[in-house]
Order: C-alpha cells, then sequence, then structure tokens
C-alpha cells in the first residue's frame, strides 16, 4: 500500500495511489475552513472542529519557477510552484505538473493529481499531491 | 488584542555595529562583543553597569552563546538570555530590552545581535517534514509567489522592483559597513541569476554575518549613570506580534504580508504618531516585494502605490519617505540576529544627524520593522 506523503493534508481513497482528496478542518463556531490539520481553529481559536474533505480543484493564485531547489527535494528541477486558492478559501501549495510554464495564466482552473515519489534517504515511496490544468 | 501600555521614557543612549560580510576568521562571540563594545563606547557606559542583556541570533552555536560572548568583557554575574525569533531575533532582544525598563524592573539593558550564517537556501521546518517531498519549503519561493500576485494585481513592472535593489546599492555605496556596496542598474538586476521566477538573485538580501549593539536607558536614570541626554534616542513605541489568521488557513511566511499592518496600528496608537509623522523608515527587504509591501503595511502608501513611489524616487534618501538608508537588508545583508539591532543603529544614527553622507534631511520620527519566518513581526517607533 502507498502512503500519502501526509495522512493529515491527503487521504488516499484506494490501493492504486491514484485517487484520493485534500483534508482540512472546519470550525462549527465560526464556520472558517483551513487546509490540513488543527486542534484549535486559527481564526477564533475554539476547538470545536470537524474534519472535511475539501474540493480537489481551484484557482490559481500564484505560481513560480524554483531554479534553485530547497534542502531535500527528490524532484527536477526547475519546478513549477503553485499556490491553488480552493473554493473553501484556503490556499495549497504545490508542484504544478502537465503544463508548460508558457501556458500558465494566473487564476486559471486547476485540478488536483497525484504523483508517486520516492525518497531520497529511502525506498519508501510516497503519494504526493500536484496541481494541473483542470481537464475540460 | 490587549495593547501593552508603557510606563516611564526609554531612551537609547549607545548604538554599534560590526560591519556586514563574510568573516571566515571570526566567530559569533567575537562579532557580538565587537558590536557591543562599539555600542558601551557610543554611549559613554562602562560593562560592570549593564544590568541584564538580551542576544538575538538563529543558528546553533552552542548553548548560552550570549553568556560565553559577554563573558570576555568581565562576568558580572548579571541575568543573559538568549533570544530567537527567526530574522527578528534582535529587534525582540531590543523589545524585551524596552518593556523591561519602561516597566521598571531595571534601568538599563543592553540588546545585541550576531549571527554566522551557513550559505545556501533558507530552510524553516524541521527535515523529513513532507514539505520537502510536496517543495514549498522555500523562503523565496514564498516571496516570489507574492511577488508575482502583486505584479499581477497592481501592473507594478519587473524595473520598478528591480529599482528597489538599485535604490539599496546607492545607499550602502554610502555606507562602510554594508555587504553589497556596488551600485548595479535596472538591468543588471532583472538579468542577474532566476531564484525561482520572477525573483533574481539581486532581490534577495545576501546571508550576511555581522553583529550589532544598542544600549538602552531609563531616562529618569540617564543622571544616576552619569550620562547625557544629547544624543539620546526615545522608543515611543515597541510592538511585537505573532501571525493573525489571514482568511488563507496556513502559516506558510508566504501568505501573511499582512501581519505587519495591525502591529503598525498599535504602534501608530501607543505613540501618538502617524505614518504622516514618519521622516524615515527601515523595514524587512529580504526581498524587493517585501520592502514594497511592507510599506504599504505599514501605510506609508496606498495599497498598491509602493511600486509607483520606488519609480518616483520618493523612497530615495532625497525622497519624502526615505526607506532602507544604510542599504537595507538586500545591500546590507542580513545576518539574522543583527539585523533587528541594525536597523535600530541606522535609525539612530539618522535621528542624531550622525549618518554622514546617508544623512537624510532633519528626521525627527524614524520608524523600523523587522519581520521574522514563522510568522513574526516587529515595529519600532523612535524619536528625537
Amino acid at each position: 500500500m502507498l502512503a500519502s506523503v501526509d495522512p493529515q493534508r491527503l487521504k488516499l481513497t484506494d490501493e492504486s495511489g491514484t485517487r484520493g482528496t485534500l483534508l482540512g478542518c472546519r470550525c462549527k463556531d465560526c464556520q472558517v475552513i483551513i487546509f490540513g490539520p488543527a486542534t484549535f481553529c486559527q481564526s477564533c481559536t475554539s476547538v470545536d472542529l470537524e474534519s472535511i474533505d475539501l474540493a480537489s480543484h481551484g484557482t490559481l493564485f500564484s505560481y513560480t519557477i524554483v531554479r534553485i531547489p530547497p534542502a531535500g527535494w527528490p524532484g527536477q528541477v526547475p519546478y513549477i510552484l503553485g499556490q491553488i486558492m480552493l473554493p473553501e478559501g484556503p490556499h495549497v501549495l504545490a508542484e504544478i505538473v502537465h503544463c508548460a510554464e508558457s501556458d500558465l495564466r494566473m487564476d486559471m482552473a486547476m485540478e488536483l493529481v497525484f504523483q508517486t515519489v520516492k525518497s531520497q534517504e529511502s525506498e519508501e515511496e510516497k503519494v504526493v499531491y500536484k496541481w494541473q490544468p483542470s481537464q475540460p | 488584542m490587549t495593547q501593552f501600555q508603557p510606563g516611564r521614557e526609554v531612551v537609547i543612549i549607545g548604538v554599534g555595529l560590526h560591519p556586514f560580510g563574510r568573516f571566515p576568521d571570526k566567530n559569533l562571540a567575537w562579532l557580538a562583543r565587537y558590536a557591543v563594545v562599539e555600542a558601551l563606547k557610543d554611549g559613554g557606559v562602562t560593562w560592570k553597569n549593564i544590568p541584564v542583556a538580551y542576544f538575538g541570533h538563529v543558528y546553533y552555536h552552542g548553548m548560552s552563546v550570549g553568556e560565553t560572548a559577554l563573558a570576555q568583557l568581565g562576568l558580572t554575574g548579571i541575568p543573559i538570555i538568549n533570544v530567537e525569533n527567526a530574522c527578528s531575533s534582535g529587534s525582540t532582544a531590543l523589545w524585551q530590552a524596552f518593556w523591561g525598563i519602561t516597566s521598571g524592573m531595571y534601568d538599563m539593558a543592553l540588546a545585541f545581535g550576531a549571527e554566522k550564517v551557513p550559505r545556501g537556501p533558507v530552510t524553516v521546518t524541521e527535515e523529513d517534514s513532507p514539505d520537502r517531498y510536496i517543495g514549498s519549503d522555500h523562503m523565496m519561493a514564498g516571496y516570489a509567489l507574492r511577488m508575482r500576485r502583486y505584479m499581477a494585481d497592481t501592473g507594478a513592472p519587473a524595473a520598478a522592483l528591480a529599482q528597489v535593489v538599485v535604490k539599496a546599492r546607492e545607499n550602502a555605496a554610502l555606507n562602510p559597513y554594508a555587504h553589497r556596496t556596488s551600485k548595479c542598474t535596472v538591468e543588471e538586476v532583472l538579468n542577474s541569476r532566476l531564484i525561482a521566477d520572477p525573483l533574481t538573485l539581486y532581490q534577495c538580501c545576501p546571508t550576511s554575518e555581522g553583529g550589532a549593539a544598542a544600549v538602552l536607558c531609563a531616562r529618569e536614570a540617564l543622571g544616576s549613570y552619569g550620562l547625557e541626554d544629547t544624543r539620546a534616542i526615545r522608543i515611543d513605541a515597541a510592538v511585537l506580534r505573532s501571525g493573525n489568521y489571514n482568511g488563507r488557513g496556513s502559516d506558510h511566511s508566504a501568505f501573511s504580508p499582512s501581519r505587519t499592518e495591525p502591529a503598525a496600528l498599535a504602534a501608530y496608537e501607543v505613540s501618538g504618531l502617524g505614518p504622516e509623522d514618519v521622516d524615515l523608515v527601515q523595514v524587512h527587504d529580504a526581498s524587493t516585494i517585501g520592502e514594497l509591501q511592507q510599506l504599504e503595511s505599514l501605510r506609508l502608501v496606498p495599497q498598491g502605490e509602493a511600486w509607483r513611489a520606488t519609480a518616483d524616487g520618493r523612497t530615495a534618501l532625497t525622497g519624502d519617505i526615505p526607506t532602507n538608508t544604510d542599504g537595507g537588508l538586500l545591500a546590507m545583508g542580513h545576518p539574522f540576529g543583527a539585523t533587528g539591532v541594525r536597523m535600530i543603529h541606522e535609525t539612530v544614527l539618522q535621528l542624531r544627524g550622525e549618518a554622514g553622507e546617508r544623512q537624510v534631511r532633519n528626521p525627527k520620527v524614524g520608524l523600523a520593522q523587522c519581520s521574522g519566518a514563522g510568522d513574526v513581526t516587529t515595529v519600532h517607533i523612535l524619536s528625537k
């Protein structure tokens, strides 16, 4: 079974590692939704939170072409780092794949896609969430 | 949020600096101590009179390094506290010194910061974090994301961003303590090596080594130390804030340019001063977009207008909002622990009229804003 890069942010829904959803939390007191785990609401500090599935699509809020990689980056260089705004509000940073740099347009529709990435240190494979232009 | 209320008046009476750059033969304690000795001399203060010291630094060079650095000046048994708040470690040390004095805990304090840094990209998260597979743990990439969004929203041309560097180098060329003192053109800035598009090398601050120090004193206690107040500079506001929820649901520094604004408003309120009173400003220009967005968050220019103010020369030494008058992080360089205190050093020199060729015309109020990764911001307002 392939492992999610972070089970608190990405829930895999089958064994192939190709289907899953982003996870977040919704505060029952103030309705704010954030990406990933939380014990306290990031806005009002309430503990009355529920885990929710987040949308698998969003719009391209910004992007950059990373030419000097961060420490531990196992992928190719350069790579495109995208900042995607989900309809629920949170922004999610991830690599943009299956898109030439010249085809990127600010605010374009993006959808979630998964790739298997091997760790630099071990033979472990992790499923990582990434973004690609929304397919029609 | 509850606003801390200051008590008695606090002034800065001495400032000191070790040049910023690369010093392979000087260790952290040496850089720190050099700046401290300069500050003591500048203020006419003897080491044995200092009752407390706060030392800001980020990278680990052994435990209780502040104690090690100051031991060479003499073991006086005083409380020495080591402070880490990322790039605002030094300004946090100063914040602590201010509040201790104003609340009456002690009459005088030393705040200093220094750094020796490894080369290469800076990381905030721990090893084996999932972010390393995701590729998001990259401070300069975070700035690049902000830059592209800002340019799309405001129509700012790349040349306006580059002008921030041109201005920084012009100021640093007048500053023997700076790391990058060679002037450059807009073309050279834009053609320098791409780090994360559209951010180029010259648009990022170098990681540097250096030290800075300041001695603070209660104004009413100056006489008891035999000190004059002719060169003393008052601290009108000292505000420190961590991240506020900003609607984007993440703690990435890339998402939080506005955390400065609540801190600035608190500083204006407690000081009774406003943006219109600020004669010069030092802001956290780790990258060019950082300078522009901080100017807007400080309300020194309207939202989306900082690029135009830069292009129009308003942020130059001769402009109406002189910004990063010693070269800032971009050209002074950025020894993490020292930067916050270095901003205070420059502000004090300017307000005293001792800034030499960099002197801004007759300033009365200076503001220093220093950020730290992981979401920290400090705002200090100083006046003559």
